[in-house]
């Protein structure tokens, strides 16, 4: 089908959002057009800006509008407990149970070989360095409950291990940002049981 | 258990077709390429989401079609539920009892399901991966938690694979993660050995007997389990573990050097003996064919042991292609018990009384017909 290039330069950016197919983008780049120009410039604003004016939190590597994180700097709460996660939605998932007041470390990853992913390519050495320089007591590892979640909690927990630092596993139900995929995988259906140490 | 009735819609060469099945014996006569083993498969694939013929899900949506169904009524335990596997480009969905069911091993073991095809030849003839696709489906459509430490189990090994392949290129690398997958591996490695050995006893039970009565009483049937460690197959998991341990550990440098997993589940095989002689090695075309029956059959008993229920045998073929005398051996062993589909071209090969009784149906381009 020929499209004016406007058009075809909107589907093709479309298409590049994960879950949205070459017919969902049309769907959606015609209705962009019938939407009012005030809102399709806010619309393009908010793109730009959530690009731009957020970062990684220098300290835990969340995302964030000011460097440290609001967490981070929020010194109500408990920074001898942190709880390492893989990504940022984990955070947030996290943030809305309420329950939890210590600090938070994002990986941004799993260590998967096969991926070419090792140790050094997500922010495992950053949170060494952090309980290098700060008082940690108790570290929860919170990463995904599949093969590459479970392979990277048990290699921190080897490096840290020795610093004499308490480390839990905790395992939810699903994971949060995680891929189930249908055929090889069942998450291990521990949600909740609570933390157990490594 | 038995399949009360089937639905195919877009699924290989059939449009649209239901059919009501028979409890007992169902033939299914048919020329060459009119879908006989695509019924076959189909009800195959309901048991297991899966093809017996091939791994690439997209074959078996009709050609040009958006989305391919099955959808079937098993009678189990008096109870009939519906089930249902549909494929799409978006992947697969299995239903049951109209729920979506989200992960395999929770599906997998609803029916149950035996299919012995020309191809099974191969268990006894093929290479050790055969042998391994068939313990591992045969306890899996039984123990559905088994299914889970081998999806598990293959995910590890190709990280862990993928790693002893940078070790390889790096020799001086820090291998604290190559002991993490070790842990990792050896933990479902060690349950997945103990089930297999578990299995593996049942079948001996089952199957020698079977093997000497198709025989006629001269051949004794012995199966072996080769496994990748030394270790006696009475132990639990635990004993297994330790195995493993002390072996890993004992070759890692050899892994790292080849850059690939050399013990574990992946790498084990089944040898079977006909009066002390390997078959597969000095075994006759007659010897091979018996050993692969007697294995089907005692499935059958060892499911019905297992899960209180005669599972569903698909004969895709082969009744033709035994002797008067095996043929019989098997419908006398099923006769009356064992919901039974059997394909060919022309009944005029099987003679038996049992098929005297049986539903016929006829097929053409992806059309059933019931005869009577
Ligand atoms: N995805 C598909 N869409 C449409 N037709 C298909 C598809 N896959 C296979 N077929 C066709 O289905 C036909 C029947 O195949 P099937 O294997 O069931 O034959 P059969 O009756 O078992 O024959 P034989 O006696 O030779 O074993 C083949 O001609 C094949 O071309
Ligand atoms: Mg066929
Ligand atoms: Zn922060």
């Amino acid at each position: 089908m020929y499209y004016p290039e406007p058009i075809s330069k909107l589907v093709d950016s479309f298409t590049k959002l994960p879950g949205i197919g070459p017919k969902t983008a049309v769907r959606l780049a015609f209705f962009v057009l019938d939407m009012k120009e005030d809102d399709v410039l806010d619309f393009a604003k908010s793109l730009v800006n959530a690009k731009r004016e957020l970062t990684h939190c220098s300290v835990c590597g969340h995302i964030t509008d000011k460097d440290p994180c609001r967490i981070c700097d929020d010194s109500d709460r408990d920074g001898s407990i942190i709880c390492v996660v893989q990504d940022p939605r984990d955070v947030i998932a996290m943030e809305k149970m309420k329950d939890y007041r210590g600090k938070y470390h994002v990986l941004h990853g799993a260590i998967s070989p096969m991926d070419g992913i090792g140790p050094e390519d997500i922010n495992v050495p950053s949170l060494i360095e952090r309980l290098k320089d700060e008082e940690v007591e108790e570290l929860i590892l919170a990463t995904n409950p599949n093969v590459e979640g479970e392979a990277t909690a048990m290699y921190i927990s080897r490096l840290v291990k020795p610093s004499g630092i308490r480390i839990t596993r905790i395992a939810h139900g699903l994971p949060v940002g995680g891929d189930l995929e249908y055929a090889d995988e069942v998450t291990l259906s521990k949600a909740l049981e609570g933390r157990r140490d490594l | 258990m038995y399949i009360e009735e089937l639905t195919l819609t877009n699924y290989r060469n059939y449009d649209k077709q239901k059919v009501v099945f028979d409890k007992k014996i169902n033939v299914i006569i048919g020329e060459n390429a009119q879908g006989k083993t695509n019924l076959m498969e189909a009800i195959y694939v309901l048991a297991f989401t899966k093809s017996h013929r091939t791994p690439r899900d997209k074959e078996l949506i009709k050609w040009d079609a958006e989305y391919g169904k099955i959808e079937g009524r098993v009678l189990k335990r008096n109870q009939s539920i519906p089930l249902e596997v549909i494929f799409s480009n978006k992947g697969k969905k299995a239903k049951f009892n109209h729920i979506e069911q989200k992960r395999l091993s929770e599906y997998i073991g609803a029916m149950n399901v035996v299919m012995f095809a020309p191809e099974d030849l191969n268990l006894v003839k093929g290479s050790p991966q055969e042998r391994r696709k068939f313990i591992d489906m045969e306890i899996g459509q039984t123990q559905p938690v088994y299914i889970y430490h081998l999806g598990q189990y293959q995910r590890i090994l190709k990280e862990r694979n993928a790693l002893l392949k940078d070790l390889q290129r790096k020799p001086n690398a820090d291998s604290t993660m190559l002991k993490v997958y070790t842990d990792q591996l050896i933990e479902h490695a060690s349950i997945i050995l103990e089930r297999r050995f578990q299995f593996l006893q049942k079948l001996r039970k089952w199957a020698q007997p079977i093997h000497q009565g198709i025989s006629r009483g001269n051949e004794q049937l012995n199966i072996d389990y080769d496994a990748s460690i030394d270790v006696s197959e009475d132990v639990n998991s635990e004993k297994i573990r330790i195995v493993y341990e002390e072996h890993f550990n004992h070759i890692e440098q050899k892994e790292i050097d080849r850059g690939t997993t050399l013990v574990g589940p992946h790498r084990d095989d089944l040898i079977f003996y006909v009066n002390d002689k390997n078959v597969q090695t000095y075994g006759s075309q007659g010897q091979q064919r018996t050993t692969a029956l007697s294995l089907k059959l005692a499935e059958i008993e060892l499911i019905f042991e297992e899960v209180g229920e005669y599972p569903i045998l698909l004969l895709d073929d082969v009744l033709s292609e035994l002797d008067d005398y095996r043929q019989s051996h098997l419908l006398n062993t099923i006769q009356g018990k064992v919901q039974t589909f059997v394909t060919t071209t022309s009944i005029d090969g099987i003679a038996h009384e049992t098929i005297s009784e049986a539903e016929i149906f006829t097929i053409h381009e992806g059309q059933l017909v019931e005869e009577r």
